[in-house]
């Protein structure tokens, strides 16, 4: 599969805190709409929580603090009416290779939907079979591909059989050679007002408003009310280790708690501003990053009992009131954000 | 490239990692900052980290005693759970944990191994025998 071709289209690579947000947002510099990342993570949905107790990742219970894949770009092309396509899924993998060339050779800078453990340059801790990672392809070079993986600091380059390998990575939501891509450059202004608006009613329903006690707000306080019983339930060890999993979740991979609710907080802050300093938005925003910064303080405390294990029972019980009271006041935040009348 | 390294983690491969984190301070402001992960994401990492290696232990010791097959070793090594290595191989779950015993496992034919190689990405010769 050798052969001399050389594409490398002129995008810019700057680095995120969250996957697919900041793919989706360098895809819309590269089309001319200089949209941030809070705000393509605020439009597209990107806050969101789960807990699956009785679905085992890594030997421990699932967590969610994202959509599911691809939801950011889909739906922040749709709320600010930008063609784009999604590629579902591709059968065969050499085909699917095949279309991400000619997409290249066409100028377009493609997303990709990719295994993180096969991930040849991911740092090697967070090493973890997570396929709901995001990157953009952005050249060809021979055998290599420039990728643009937001995680990173710098671009980054990897091999045909690789990339093969990690598109096609098996498990949980397996990608299946997921890619998307913006469909032309976008000429005229857009309006990004009514895509806010769009934009935080779609989260706040689904923080509060789905009526099933394992998603959002509810399923927050479920963790926290189960959080209390596992030393009892499991042993201290396997307790420790669940909750290394809640915060790993949590802080590492694309952030997640705190870092998810920074982003939010700067996205509500962006859309006051843009709404000609909103009062309510600020005030929502501000009470946004107090809540994240209670996150930061929760994973601090949840760190320092993974290390030293003294009195389990009590530690838990701490640890869960600070749950609860995060998911109250992060309720607060989407009530207020219910009641705006824009 | 030497001061470019975590002082914390100076000679391992890990930790060398440089991410973009938020804050919001009392100002009011939104921050952005880059760089090398704080002590409680270490703390975090490192106990996991911890477990997966001590359960990578255990496995070979249980293989090389001849206890477990080597499916467990590179299934414990991948960090994979049973569930999880019968969607990868594409072999069912009940398939999956009868090939645990060493017994059955040396009479599986090159098809089965194969699958088991192409989970693990390694090759069958190095399925079948595990570095002691």
């Amino acid at each position: 599969m050798m052969d001399a071709t050389k594409t490398i289209i002129n995008y810019t690579h700057r680095q995120a805190g969250h996957c697919e947000s900041g793919a989706t947002s360098n895809l819309f510099k590269f089309n001319g709409l200089e949209l941030s990342e809070p705000m393509a993570f605020g439009i597209g949905n990107g806050l969101y929580f789960s807990y699956i107790p009785f679905l085992k990742i890594q030997f421990a219970p699932m967590i969610s603090f994202r959509n599911l894949p691809n939801t950011v770009f889909k739906r922040s092309t749709a709320y600010l009416g930008i063609e784009s396509t999604v590629v579902k899924k591709i059968k065969d993998p050499r085909e699917a290779m095949q279309m991400l060339d000619r997409n290249l050779e066409k100028g377009i800078p493609t997303g990709c939907q990719v295994g993180v453990f096969q991930l040849t340059f991911f740092p090697p801790e967070y090493r973890m079979h997570y396929n709901m990672h995001n990157l953009v392809v952005f050249g060809k070079e021979g055998n290599m591909y420039h990728v643009s993986d937001t995680v990173m600091e710098f671009p980054q380059l990897i091999t045909y059989e690789d990339l093969l390998r990690v598109r096609y990575a098996k498990g949980a939501f397996a990608p299946q050679g997921k890619m998307y891509w913006i469909n032309h450059a976008i000429d005229k202004p857009v309006d990004l007002k009514p895509a806010i608006v769009l934009g935080i009613k779609k989260t706040v329903y689904e923080m509060i408003g789905i009526p099933f006690p394992l998603i959002g707000v509810k399923g927050l306080r479920w963790m926290a009310r189960d959080l209390k019983k596992w030393p009892r339930k499991h042993g201290d060890d396997k307790a420790a280790f669940y909750l290394g999993q809640i915060l790993r979740m949590a802080e590492d991979f694309g952030t997640g708690g705190a870092g998810f609710r920074y982003i939010y907080g700067a996205f509500l802050k962006e859309a006051g501003e843009m709404f000609g300093n909103h009062m309510e938005l600020l005030e929502a925003s501000d009470m946004m990053g107090k809540t994240a910064n209670k996150w930061r303080d929760f994973t601090y405390m949840g760190a320092r009992n993974c290390k030293n294990r003294s009195k389990p029972e009590e530690d838990y019980g701490t640890l869960s009131e600070k749950l609860l009271d995060i998911a109250v006041s992060e309720e607060k935040v989407y009530q207020k954000l219910k009641k705006i009348k824009f | 490239m030497e001061e470019n390294l975590n002082p914390v983690y100076k000679d391992k491969a890990y930790g060398q990692h440089r991410e973009l984190s938020y804050s919001y301070g009392d100002g009011g402001t939104f921050e952005k900052t880059v760089g090398f992960h704080g002590e409680a994401d270490r703390l975090i990492l490192q106990q996991a980290w911890d477990l997966f290696h001590e359960r990578i232990e255990e496995a070979r010791q249980r293989v090389l005693a001849g206890k477990a097959s080597p499916v467990v070793y590179f299934m414990e090594k991948n960090l994979l759970d049973p569930m999880n290595l019968s969607m990868m191989a594409g072999i069912s779950l009940w398939r999956v944990k009868w090939h645990f015993k060493p017994g059955v496992f040396k009479r599986l034919n090159d098809k089965t191994l194969q699958k088991y190689a192409e989970a693990f990405n390694i090759t069958v010769d190095q399925l079948r025998k595990i570095e002691s």
